[in-house]
């Protein structure tokens, strides 16, 4: 949990603040390194968003003597320190605490990382599906990919080895998709020039088309916008597809087979999902306030869907086997609600 | 005030009938006002979906006189008497609260209460109310070796009062110790008998330039983060000690002075724990002070004689205006015998929360002789 300190006057947020009101002086920030659990109430009474009881919620104290509160299924004594597992071939399920980066960063981390060094090329694929603002949630969002950006560069790789790519699969111009949704403003305020992958030049791999930029890249990071209903962390991957021959696959394999295909094709990738504010099938938002990380996108789209309990429209990861899966961070039942009640 | 309980009228109509008691005891129709201060959750919920309330009472008493909406969740009816008490240049305001609030699945109804909590960093954690008082009175049982049986003691208290007012929800229905010992668990270690009852109800109080039977003496407004476990003190309400200090200096008398109370219990931790912060006992003895018997009705002070929002019921926003309306009746010698502060009190508080301590108003209230 970070926590943000005017070093003036010791007032302590858990907001990132940009400055401190009184002092004007920018905050620093405090990142828990170990924290215990202080006190605990078991809770009976099911809510619409804690609708799995029982569940524990700890009173928690860092080393710096700042307190949360952390809800959890599987029970803890006074005095036992907190811990997550991590796995490589897991999915991370974490809560953003209005702190992308800090997500973001957790969410790696859970799912062991990410080799990074001053040469790495990186490849970024917004998700981009349509000319539409942010609020809408079609897109990811601009905080997002700032914050994506913001991990690599803390990670030494150098801007100019970092791309941000993605293509149009309809009728509208990736441009307008990129300026209206704000992805454009945060690419150029990084002086990072954005590419339609379209106009990439694509390596033929048997029955696939591959951009060229993927197989440069030493990793790719998909951006996914989770949406109930869909399974759009899996359909962003599409877009490093020629589009011709996407549209062509689609006569030869199912969307899910095309999808399976491709994550054997990749070799360095992670997903990371945004499941801020989501929309529902219906394109009305609700907030949810999780991220999603995985090797499998395909794994990730299914969780997330788990998490809001839909089991409707789920054509691309219908037949994954949940069980299957194992999850790091946040237990399913923690963060796991039905989103038509809301 | 209206009875409190979980009838199915609309918000407007518990305002309306709140209204109008409180127009009639003071002998004035709508005319006779100046301003009216409201005060109801801000978010319409389940069935009402109802904004722009200040407009509706407009129509309501046929009036245009400035009528300002004051929400400030539990604590809404204390911060708009608070409000009432400050403003400038009117002779009569209403001060009116009303809620239509328990209309859906306890689900439904606990999750709304629950966006009184913050919202990114609490609310996904299952920071309900319950579980928020229960792990501060956890610390608190720690700090001064308090214990469960002290907070069934109150909820009996308040259970026996409420079962004498007839506008209670509790009404006629007394509950034995034993029983509210082993209520359910809600939020370890919290039983269902330790929290206050969400219902229905509205309540209203005017506030006048001419000289009343009662005077207010002290007015307290203090508020405090939102992030409980960020506070210093995490077994007392900072804010309901800055009210306190408020009130008891403005009022010119002290603790000792005062012959009957309501607190703010929307659980039974928070009114043992207010006991200390409003000076009544010292930090660490509210649990002696509620053992000792001397805040039951026929004790030296009286505390909750309504039956509090334990057993009253808590409408949201109306009930410090309930409050203040109890302490009214309490001060006039209105109340039922078995209920009435005997001999009649001179000095009477009200203790009105929102969210964990967020926003406190303390008043004191005076008989003129």
């Amino acid at each position: 949990m970070p926590f943000y300190k005017c070093l003036k006057c010791g007032r302590i947020w858990q907001y990132p603040l940009s400055e401190c009101p009184y002092c004007l002086v920018e905050l620093k920030q405090l990142v828990s390194e170990k924290a215990k659990v202080s006190s605990i109430s078991k809770v009976m009474i099911p809510t619409l968003r804690h609708p799995f009881v029982p569940y524990f919620v700890f009173l928690i104290e860092d080393e710096n003597k700042n307190k949360w509160v952390y809800k959890s299924i599987k029970e803890l004594n006074q005095g036992d320190f907190l811990s997550c597992d991590s796995d490589s071939e897991a999915i991370a399920v974490w809560r953003i605490k209005y702190d992308y980066l800090q997500a973001i960063k957790k969410a790696i981390q859970l799912i062991k990382g990410v080799e990074l060094n001053e040469n790495s090329k990186i490849l970024i694929l917004p998700s981009l599906f349509s000319a539409s603002q942010n609020y809408l949630r079609e897109n990811t969002s601009p905080e997002f990919l700032q914050a994506v950006i913001e991990y690599l560069l803390k990670n030494k790789v150098k801007i100019e080895n970092i791309k941000i790519a993605s293509q149009s699969f309809n009728e509208i111009p990736i441009e307008a998709m990129a300026e209206r949704s704000g992805l454009l403003k945060i690419c150029l305020k990084n002086k990072i020039t954005p590419f339609d992958l379209n106009k990439s030049n694509f390596v033929k791999q048997g029955d696939w088309e591959i951009s060229e930029e993927v197989l440069k890249a030493d990793l790719v990071i998909n951006l996914g916008i989770s949406q109930s209903g869909r399974a759009k962390t899996t359909e962003n991957i599409f877009r490093i597809l020629k589009k011709e021959n996407y549209l062509g696959l689609k006569y030869l394999f199912s969307e899910k087979e095309i999808a399976q295909n491709l994550e054997k094709n990749i070799n360095d990738l992670i997903n990371l999902s945004e499941a801020d504010c989501i929309r529902d099938k219906e394109g009305y938002i609700f907030y949810l306030g999780i991220i999603l990380a995985g090797k499998s996108y395909l794994k990730l789209d299914r969780v997330f869907n788990e998490i809001i309990m839909n089991r409707e429209n789920l054509d691309l990861v219908a037949d994954i086997d949940f069980k299957e899966i194992s999850l790091v961070g946040r237990d399913l039942k923690e963060v796991q609600f039905d989103l038509n009640k809301i | 005030m209206t009875r409190f309980d979980y009838s199915t009228k609309p918000w407007w109509q518990f305002a309306f009938e709140a209204s109008l008691e409180a127009l009639k005891d003071a002998q004035m129709t709508p005319a006779d006002l100046d301003a009216i201060v409201f005060s109801s959750i801000s978010t319409a919920v389940g069935g009402e979906h109802q904004s722009h309330k200040v407009s509706f009472l407009s129509d309501l008493f046929k009036t245009n006189i400035p009528i300002i909406e004051i929400p400030s969740v539990c604590g809404g009816g204390g911060v708009a008497f608070w409000t009432a008490l400050h403003l400038q240049g009117f002779k009569n305001i209403l001060v009116l609260a009303s809620e239509k609030y328990a209309d859906n699945k306890s689900e439904t109804t606990v999750d709304w209460i629950l966006s009184a909590a913050e919202k990114t960093i609490e609310q996904p954690e299952g920071m309900l109310f319950p579980v928020q008082n229960a792990l501060i009175w956890q610390q608190y049982m720690e700090k001064y070796k308090a214990t469960m049986d002290d907070l069934s003691l109150v909820a009996f208290k308040n259970h026996t009062n409420a079962s004498f007012n007839p506008k209670a929800y509790f009404y006629k229905k007394p509950i034995d110790l034993e029983k509210i010992k082993n209520s359910p668990i809600v939020a370890s270690p919290f039983r269902l008998m330790d929290c206050s009852l969400s219902v229905n109800g509205g309540a209203a109080v005017i506030l006048s330039q001419e000289e009343t039977e009662i005077k207010v003496i002290g007015s307290g407004f203090a508020t405090d983060y939102l992030m409980t476990f960020q506070r210093q003190d995490l077994t007392h309400f900072k804010a309901t000690q800055l009210a306190a200090k408020l009130a008891f200096d403005q009022s010119g008398i002290t603790p000792a002075d005062i012959n009957v109370a309501e607190i703010h219990d929307a659980f039974t931790s928070v009114e043992l724990i207010s006991y200390e912060d409003l000076g009544f006992a010292d930090f660490g003895k509210g649990a002696e002070l509620i053992r000792s018997g001397k805040i039951n009705l026929g004790g030296a002070l009286p505390i909750n004689p309504s039956g509090g929002l334990k057993a009253k019921g808590h409408p949201i926003s109306a009930t410090g205006l309930a409050q203040i309306y109890e302490i009214t009746n309490q001060l006039k010698g209105r109340c039922e015998k078995e209920r009435q502060t005997n001999p009649f009190p001179k000095h009477g508080l009200t203790h009105n929360i929102g969210g964990a301590g967020g926003s406190v108003t303390v008043h004191i209230f005076e008989k003129n002789n």
